[in-house]
């Protein structure tokens, strides 16, 4: 078979656990948790590919996959079912000599040399499954190209105060990267690593079968693949990105991003139709608003019936609201029920959970002190009995 | 026992008025999302029925476009699949004015030997139903036609295309033609199953006599002249008939109701439509939404009542919808009140109009009209 050239391939890296998302991901990978109604992390990522032109994608999956993979299905939901590249879904696999799990970002992109090489790419874009963002990677390319550059790494201003939390680039005025440091005590600069790279693909392959064959590495581009790169004088270059952009790693991230879509003119407009985000969708009918029922500055998604109260919250496919429960400030997963009188505040509610009648889950922060209070979390497929209590930070 | 299935795409398009001028009443918008066609390629589908002809006269470029590579309806086969059957125009045939004359020029389709049955569907009765119950039974009594019909109540002034009357084994021992039900009867339901090989015939044998109307030239005729044997397959569930402007109407709102809603939309059996691709529905300041079916995409910042709206709406600010059929991306501007009012596909309603139709005569406003 042969395989037509391609001027870019992209790899999704969504093997991660994100075990700071406890009971959310204790089943599944955290590019399939889900966000804004009917989304799941992994539509980002994809859409922008398809959004940008990029028609050839690999996606590395490791932990708990059963959900991802039936999720990516053929790739139709995001026009990528073609013949010539496509959507592939790459898991590790045993080969004659030995098998081994991916063991770092640089490891899980060097296993799957030979799927890049099929298509013999000019350059090769890695991508996070578990970032929220739109983002038009054309752009990015052109810059790499126009610097012709080795390495281009996607950055973004932050804080000064929160710099050490990433991994910083400093650059020179033409936008070479000079300095790489992961998380730094006393950062010089306050462009942080969004993880996005785009490589030339001949030396991406260069640097991944040396990484390979150092046994003092831990195969992690961010760690050993960039600072090496920089110590022999490559041409790396930093882009400027401007927009919203969050790495929903903890529970609080994922709640923040859900309320940043909310509003008139929201941080992340879901809205936008020239930067839709596309997702696999179920036969839901219309959503079903009742005449008790009361919604302020939220979504509600298609397949939901709502005959309580909403405010300031995302209620996804298939939720059920019953009369009398209030929601508030809060991220209720697809097909949750929320039942009578329940009370919902500042929390999440896992997928395919139900909260009884007369429970409360979560509270309104200003009645704790700051260290005791925190968003609710309700996990997937739970069951919280009636008249029961979820405290603010506990996790169900 | 395999079965193809024939769809009628536009049958009834003269008693839909307006909305049916830029249209088939195929793809006429119905329930917030769908069309009409939606019902019957979604029964098929969820029937194990997969090889599918759907039968077009004019004004089918909007079909087209809604169903696409037909994938949403998991109809995108390498076998079998969706086939548009346009009017085949050669020699002494034409764009024809009844089923029968309409089957005729698909009969190439129809007789294919892979096949033993054939389900044969208008769009505009909307039911959620497993067609394999039907073809079973159709088989078990060995009739040459099988009627899908349920129960309708005597109203001597609602006239109905199909009216029959079966014993107590479903025999059909009456068939009247555009009658009302003077008590109650079983009425037809637009489905018929026949035998793949017997259609055939029965399609050549019209054919050379001329004959244009299934129902009257085929079905009456040859039962009244004791040659053919008939069965109705009762339908116990919801069945909803769109015939005119004032029962579309009222269908759409008899979604309101929890019993009708669920007994045409249940989790075994869903109803697949277009994918498009759309955020979930924003609630602004202000917005106020009781009692209706919304779909994804819409954005509310005034009062709607009691309506059903379809994807991509936006309503202003101390505007005011109440019974009204909202179309896709429409738009209602401030002080808008608007009651029993049925907007096609994108128009635009001007701040401070005001628009009121009752029930049975709903106002209609065109697609893409500005008021």
């Amino acid at each position: 078979m042969t395989f037509r050239k391609k001027e870019c391939v992209a790899m999704i890296l969504a093997g991660g656990q994100g075990s700071r998302l406890m009971v959310l991901t204790e089943n599944t990978a955290k590019p399939a948790v889900p966000f804004g109604g009917k989304y799941r992390l992994i539509d980002f990522p994809l859409s922008n590919c398809v959004n940008s032109g990029i028609d050839t994608v690999g996606i590395m999956t490791q932990y708990q996959p059963l959900q991802l993979n039936e999720y990516i299905g053929n790739g139709q939901p995001w026009g990528l079912n073609s013949t010539n590249g496509g959507i592939h879904v790459l898991s590790p696999y045993s080969k004659s000599q030995n098998s081994e799990w991916y063991k770092g970002t640089a490891n899980a992109i060097y296993q799957n040399l030979s799927f890049m090489e099929r298509y013999n790419p000019t350059n090769v874009l890695i991508l996070s499954g578990d970032h929220i963002y739109k983002m038009n990677y054309a752009k990015m390319l052109s810059a790499h190209v126009r610097n012709n550059a080795d390495c281009t790494i996607a950055v973004l201003e932050v804080p000064l105060e929160e710099a050490s939390r990433f991994g910083i680039m400093n650059t020179d005025k033409s936008g070479r990267i000079t300095e790489f440091q992961e998380k730094p005590k006393e950062p010089k600069s306050t462009k942080a690593s969004m993880g996005i790279y785009v490589f030339k693909w001949e030396v991406l392959k260069k640097y991944l079968i040396e990484d390979n064959e150092d046994p003092e590495s831990s195969n992690d581009f961010g760690k050993n693949i960039i600072p090496k790169m920089i110590a022999e004088g490559r041409r790396l270059f930093a882009y400027d990105f401007v927009g919203y952009w969050k790495d929903v790693g903890t529970i609080e991230s994922l709640w923040q991003s859900n309320m940043d879509i909310l509003g008139d003119k929201p941080l992340l407009d879901m809205r936008d139709p020239d930067t839709k985000i596309y997702a696999r969708n179920y036969a839901h009918p219309c959503s079903y608003i009742s005449p008790k029922s009361e919604i302020v500055n939220s979504y509600v998604a298609e397949g939901s019936q709502i005959y309580g109260k909403v405010y300031d919250s995302v209620i996804s496919t298939g939720c059920i609201i019953e009369e009398g429960a209030e929601i508030h400030d809060s991220f209720i997963m697809p097909n949750a029920v929320v039942g009578k009188r329940s009370e919902v505040r500042y929390a999440i509610i896992g997928e395919d959970s139900t909260a009884e009648p007369n429970t409360r889950i979560g509270d309104d922060p200003e009645f704790y002190e700051k260290k005791a209070w925190g968003i609710a979390v309700v996990g997937k497929d739970k069951v919280v009995e009636q008249n029961s209590v979820i405290k603010p930070k506990e996790v169900f | 026992m395999k079965a193809m299935g024939i769809v009628f795409s536009n049958i009834y398009d003269s008693s839909l008025g307006e909305l049916t001028n830029i249209r088939t009443v195929a793809s006429l918008p119905f329930g917030g999302r769908y069309r009409l066609i939606d019902f019957v390629l979604s029964n098929m589908s969820n029937s194990g029925i997969y090889n599918i002809g759907i039968i077009t006269k004019y004004n089918y470029r909007s079909l087209m476009d809604h169903l696409g590579n037909l994938s949403d309806w998991d109809l995108n086969r390498k076998n079998e699949g969706l086939v548009f059957l346009p009017p085949f125009v050669s020699g002494n045939t034409g764009v024809y004015k009844g089923k029968l004359e309409a089957l005729y020029s698909a009969i190439r389709f129809i007789d294919n030997p892979a096949y033993d049955y054939v389900v044969v569907c208008d769009t505009t009765v909307l039911s959620n139903i497993d067609f394999r119950e039907a073809i079973k039974k159709h088989i078990e009594t060995g009739c040459d036609v099988t009627i899908l019909a349920n129960r309708e109540k005597a109203d001597p002034r609602k006239k109905h295309p199909l009216i029959l009357k079966a014993d107590k084994s479903n025999e059909v021992t009456e068939i009247l033609i555009n009658a009302p039900a003077k008590e109650e009867s079983y009425v037809g339901m637009g489905v018929f199953i026949f035998n793949r090989k017997a259609l055939t015939e029965i399609l050549e044998e019209s054919n050379s006599k001329g004959l244009v109307h299934l129902e009257r030239d085929y079905l009456q005729k040859k039962f009244n002249e004791n040659a053919i044997e008939l069965s109705v397959f009762p339908v116990d569930g919801i069945v909803l008939r769109n015939e005119d402007v004032r029962s579309y109407y009222a269908n759409n709102m008899a979604l309101l109701d929890e019993e009708i809603h669920n007994g045409l939309f249940n989790n075994d059996r869903p109803i697949y439509t277009k994918v498009r691709d759309e955020a979930p529905t924003y609630y602004g300041e202000g917005s106020a939404v009781s009692n209706s079916l919304v779909a994804d995409g819409c954005r509310f910042y005034g009062k709607v009542d009691s309506s059903i709206v379809f994807r991509g709406v936006t309503v202003a600010k101390d505007a005011s919808v109440r019974s009204c059929i909202v179309m896709q991306g429409t738009r209602i501007g401030r002080n808008a009140k608007l009651e029993c009012v049925i907007l096609d596909k994108n128009v635009t309603v001007s701040d401070g109009t005001v628009l009121m139709g009752t029930p049975v005569h709903p106002v209609i406003i065109g697609k893409g009209e500005t008021v």
